[in-house]
Parts: structure tokens; C-alpha cells; sequence
């Protein structure tokens, strides 16, 4: 589309003119992404408003054997900063939130989290919390990468625009530390194997049968 | 031509080396990522006035460029393959297609072609052909927060085909080295020309400074031209951010060259919205028979995000110390001034 002008006055027409299909293509989008964004907020909170996954666990094994696990599962799970104390062991962790589908897709963001486990005789508890949201952006060689070092809130307002995006991080904060709490649970009540440095490998004679 | 095929032979052994001392093998699913962007601009001279790379259309809704990107990664080794196709990955970028005139319009370009191997978590070594290292824009909109560019940007290297290695010291130092071709060339007619070196350093949270250097003499130049660049970038609270770009290239025997600063601030009003001030500095230098020129320029952006979409509203104000711009009736000007809006879709 092209068009002329006759008179100064035109120039602001013709801002317009183009200017309008775009404005218009974009609250359109605006209008059409805000009704079909709703936040579903089934991860609980705790007393401060700050999403939690929290548990508290029943097991009839020594508290300085649970301790002693819980150390080897943080470590193994490569949580960053544990600080373990007398009855309690502090770690910070973070959750990669990954847009798939079909097998194809990209990492969008990552969580940020703090991980807490306290123990007494015969039980114990821990929670995550304090979940950050950190988006992704694709540098310029084509790698995902933070795009900002300090994180938001996930208790923030995303704004409307933004609220099915935030909801999405929400529910994989929810997912994510449901599947952690599970490994973590299984990894204090299994007992450990322990790893010997050069097992011995199985050989299959081929010679006689 | 010999110094590239060690280098490259090297790299190879080394990677096949360490391959087979793994025992394990990690692979990430196949990940695709890009971007679209179009958008609508209009210099208040009613023609294209201002030197802007990519958004160069008067009065006109245009085409950006739908862009590509596959990465994969199967245990160490990993690659990037980006195209991008429309005029802002065609035309607007070098080199097109085969790098013949005749094929300009009518071609693809590659943006990111390299594989890469770490072989530790500290020492990794990249080939092919990759985004530049130097400056703080970048050809693809979505990593950009203004959608009009920077003369700096313009002005230098879009890409860099070449092998450089990288090994991080400490989350807070990072260095790499390489040997490059020409700049925006997938092959280099007169041997691998240029040598180039990065040093990162994250002096506190948040801040980032990358300090660029690539030199060497391209075919067919009158000499060995250098470029020294400081790119950085701070967060300074969850919504402020500024970055500054700052950058020296000269052409040795009195060829010119150029130099400038930019400066960007940006606040976010709210999650969805952001405002930007980018200010640059430009100037070219003397040579022996033409005095140099520079040009100040100021660009206001706002960021409207909505899902993976950004609209940015974007005014633009340029002023130079000669009359390098032209009226509405052709008379030649000091300053020019457009708008435009773009809108940016990344998936």
C-alpha cells in the first residue's frame, strides 16, 4: 500500500492508516490472549503468601541416618549453597521450565527455589519455597540462556497479558517439586547401596554350553 | 590456510580423544526456537532517511524475518543450526545466499551454522560459522530491546566464521580466543585473516562485561583493520537495566574506520511493559581527502509483551555535525526523525 500527499496535514492520515492496522492487530491479540489467559492456583501457600511444597514424613529410621540421606540426595541432585546444621539441612535448587511438544521444543525459563529439611526421632519434614521465576532468552548464538540474573517472585501480578505464561510457570513449580519430593521420599526410605569402585563386571563365556 | 587446517585438525583429535574416554552419553531432545517480526515505519521526510540496518521501508507494513533455530546436544558435543528468511535475514544482512548480487533477493540466510564440544565443564572449542562477538545488538530482533539499530551495530561485524576456543577461570572471568575469516563471509578467499579474543568478567550480580577485540585484513582491503569493543551490561534492580556499548575501529596507512558510544537505560514499568532510551554517539574518521562525521541519535522504545508477542512503538531522533539527511523537497538536512511499531513474535 502506498500513498501520496497533497498536503502536510496528510502526514498524520497516513500515520494513521498504517499505524491502525497494526494497533488494531495488537489489541486484538491483546484482547484475544487476556480472555483465554486464566492463573490457576492449585499450589498452596503458606503463611507469608509465598508458594510452598511442603511434607512431613513419618519413618521409623534414626534421624542422623535421615540426615545423613538427605545430604547424599541434595548432593546428588547437585543443589547449590547446603548449609546442613544440627537438625536441619538448608540447599538451594532451580527447576528448568521447558516448552515441549512432540519432542520438540526449547527450555523457557528457570525456578529458582529454597529447599529446607528439619529431623526428629522418627520423622521429618521439608519444604521448598520462595520460587523465583527467571525467563530465558536465545543469545546470539542460538543458546538459551537467563535474561536477567535477578529473579521474580512467583507471587508477582503478572498482568493480564502475561497471566497464561505465569500460570504455566506456576503449575511446572508445582509438577517439578512434586516429582522432587517423590525422588527425595524414596531416596530416605530406600537404604543405599553402597557403590563399589570397580565392580565387577559380568562375563559371558561363549565357549561351553 | 596451513594455521586453520592444524587448528581444525587439532580440535578434531582432541574431541575424538576425549569422546571415547566417555563412558556415558547425555542427549537433550532436539530443541527448535525462532522468531517473526514485521513491522510498519515512517520517516517524517517521507523517504528512508535514516541509516538504520533491517527496518527500512517508508509509509510501508514490511517484512522482518521468520527465523529458525535447531540446537542439539548429545553427551559434550552439541551444534546450532539458524536461518532466517525475508528481507531482514536476506537483503538486509551479508552475505546473501552464494554472496552473488544476482541472487540478493532471492536466498536464505544463515545465522548461527557451528558445532561446539566442551571438554570439561571450564574448556569448550567452537567451528563454524557464528553471531558476532563483538557489539551489544544483534541481528535477530528478539535480542534487541530497541527494533531500530544502532550505527555501531551497523557499522560492524554481523558474523564471524572461524574456531575459537573458551575456558572459564571462575563464574566471575571467561576468555576466548580464535582465528576468523573475513567478516560476513562463510568462506575466506585469503586465509584464515583474523584473530579475535573476548575477555568476559562479571565483576558483581548482575553485571557483565565483555571486552572485544578482532583484528586482521581482509581481502582485498588497502590495510589491517582492528576493532576494540566494550559491550556490558548491568541489572541494576529487577526492573532497571543499562548497558553501554562503546567501540574503536581503524583501517591502518590512514583508512579510515570509525567510532562511537551507545548508552541504553531501561525501566520496567510493569511485567508487561518496559520503556527504553538508547543514545549513540557515531563518528567516522578522517582519511587523507574527506574529513569524518558524526552523528547523535536518540531512539525511545517501549516493550509491550503479551504471551511470546512484543509490540514496540519506537520514535527516533538523529543529528548530525554535516547534512547527511534529506528533507521533504530533497534539500539536504542536519537531522532526521521517524517512527515506527514493530511487532516480534518468539516461539
Amino acid at each position: 500500500m502506498h500513498f501520496k500527499f497533497n498536503r502536510s496535514n496528510q502526514i498524520h492520515q497516513t500515520v494513521k492508516s498504517g499505524g491502525f492496522l497494526f494497533l488494531l492487530f495488537f489489541l486484538s491479540s491483546v484482547s484475544a490472549f487476556a480472555q483465554s489467559s486464566k492463573v490457576t492456583e492449585e499450589m498452596p501457600r503458606d503463611e507469608r503468601g509465598k508458594y510452598i511444597h511442603y511434607e512431613i514424613v513419618e519413618k521409623n529410621i534414626p534421624a542422623d541416618s535421615l540426615k545423613e540421606r538427605a545430604l547424599g540426595f541434595l548432593t546428588l541432585k547437585k543443589l547449590k549453597s547446603i548449609q546442613p546444621a544440627k537438625e536441619e539441612i538448608r540447599a538451594t535448587g532451580k527447576f528448568i521450565v521447558t516448552k515441549t511438544a512432540l519432542m520438540l521444543g526449547h527450555p523457557s525459563g528457570e525456578l529458582l527455589y529454597n529447599f529446607t529439611f528439619e529431623v526428629k526421632e522418627g520423622k521429618y519434614r521439608f519444604w521448598l519455597t520462595d520460587f523465583l521465576f527467571i525467563p530465558y532468552k536465545r543469545d546470539r548464538y542460538g543458546n538459551f540462556v537467563a535474561s536477567t540474573p535477578k529473579g521474580t517472585p512467583l507471587e508477582n501480578n503478572p498482568g493480564k497479558l502475561n497471566a497464561g505464561e505465569w500460570a504455566s510457570y506456576i503449575d511446572a513449580a508445582d509438577k517439578q517439586s512434586n516429582v522432587l519430593a517423590a525422588e527425595f521420599k524414596d531416596y530416605l526410605a530406600a537404604v543405599q547401596k553402597i557403590k563399589t569402585s570397580n565392580p565387577k563386571k559380568k562375563v559371558i563365556s561363549t565357549k561351553s554350553w | 590456510m596451513k594455521l586453520k587446517s592444524l587448528f581444525t585438525f587439532s580440535a578434531l583429535t582432541m574431541s575424538a580423544a576425549t569422546y571415547a574416554q566417555e563412558t556415558t552419553t547425555s542427549s537433550t531432545p532436539l530443541q527448535i526456537s525462532g522468531s517473526v517480526d514485521t513491522y510498519y515505519k515512517y520517516d517524517f521526510s517521507k523517504r528512508a532517511n535514516i541509516g538504520t540496518s533491517f527496518a527500512e521501508d517508508q509509509n510501508s507494513v514490511s517484512l522482518g524475518m521468520i527465523d529458525l533455530a535447531l540446537k542439539k546436544t548429545t553427551g559434550k558435543a552439541s551444534f546450532v543450526g539458524e536461518l532466517s528468511f525475508g528481507p531482514r535475514g536476506q537483503y538486509g544482512s551479508v552475505p546473501n545466499g552464494n554472496g552473488e548480487a544476482a541472487n540478493a533477493d532471492n536466498s536464505f540466510h544463515i545465522q548461527n551454522l557451528y558445532t561446539s564440544y566442551a571438554f570439561t565443564d571450564k574448556f569448550s572449542m567452537t567451528a563454524g560459522y557464528m553471531g558476532t562477538f563483538i557489539g551489544y545488538e544483534v541481528i535477530a530482533p528478539t535480542g534487541n530491546f530497541n527494533y531500530s539499530t544502532s550505527y555501531l551495530f551497523t557499522n560492524g561485524p554481523f558474523q564471524n566464521a572461524g574456531i575459537k576456543a573458551n575456558y572459564v577461570f571462575s563464574p566471575k572471568v571467561a576468555l576466548m580466543v580464535g582465528l576468523f575469516d573475513d567478516w560476513n563471509v562463510y568462506k575466506d578467499v585469503n586465509g584464515v585473516s583474523h584473530f579475535g579474543a573476548q575477555l568476559t568478567v562479571s565483576p558483581v550480580e548482575g553485571w557483565t562485561a565483555y571486552l572485544n577485540m578482532l583484528s586482521g585484513r581482509s581481502a582485498g582491503a588497502p590495510g589491517t583493520g582492528s576493532i576494540y569493543d566494550l559491550t556490558t551490561a548491568y541489572q541494576v534492580t529487577e526492573k532497571v537495566k543499562i548497558g553501554l556499548n562503546a567501540a574503536d575501529y581503524s583501517v591502518s596507512n590512514d583508512n579510515g574506520g570509525y567510532s562511537g558510544a551507545a548508552l541504553y537505560l531501561q525501566n520496567a514499568f510493569t511485567p508487561g511493559f518496559s520503556l527504553g532510551l538508547r543514545g549513540e554517539y557515531f563518528k567516522t574518521k578522517d582519511i587523507p581527502d574527506s574529513d569524518g562525521s558524526s552523528v547523535t541519535s536518540v531512539t525511545v522504545s517501549g516493550n509491550f509483551k503479551a504471551g511470546g508477542l512484543t509490540f514496540i512503538p519506537e520514535v527516533r531522533f538523529d543529528n548530525g555535525n554535516t547534512t547527511r539527511f534529506v528533507k521533504n523537497n530533497l534539500d539536504p538536512t542536519k537531522s532526521a526523525s521517524q517512527f515506527s511499531l514493530a511487532a516480534v513474535y518468539a516461539f
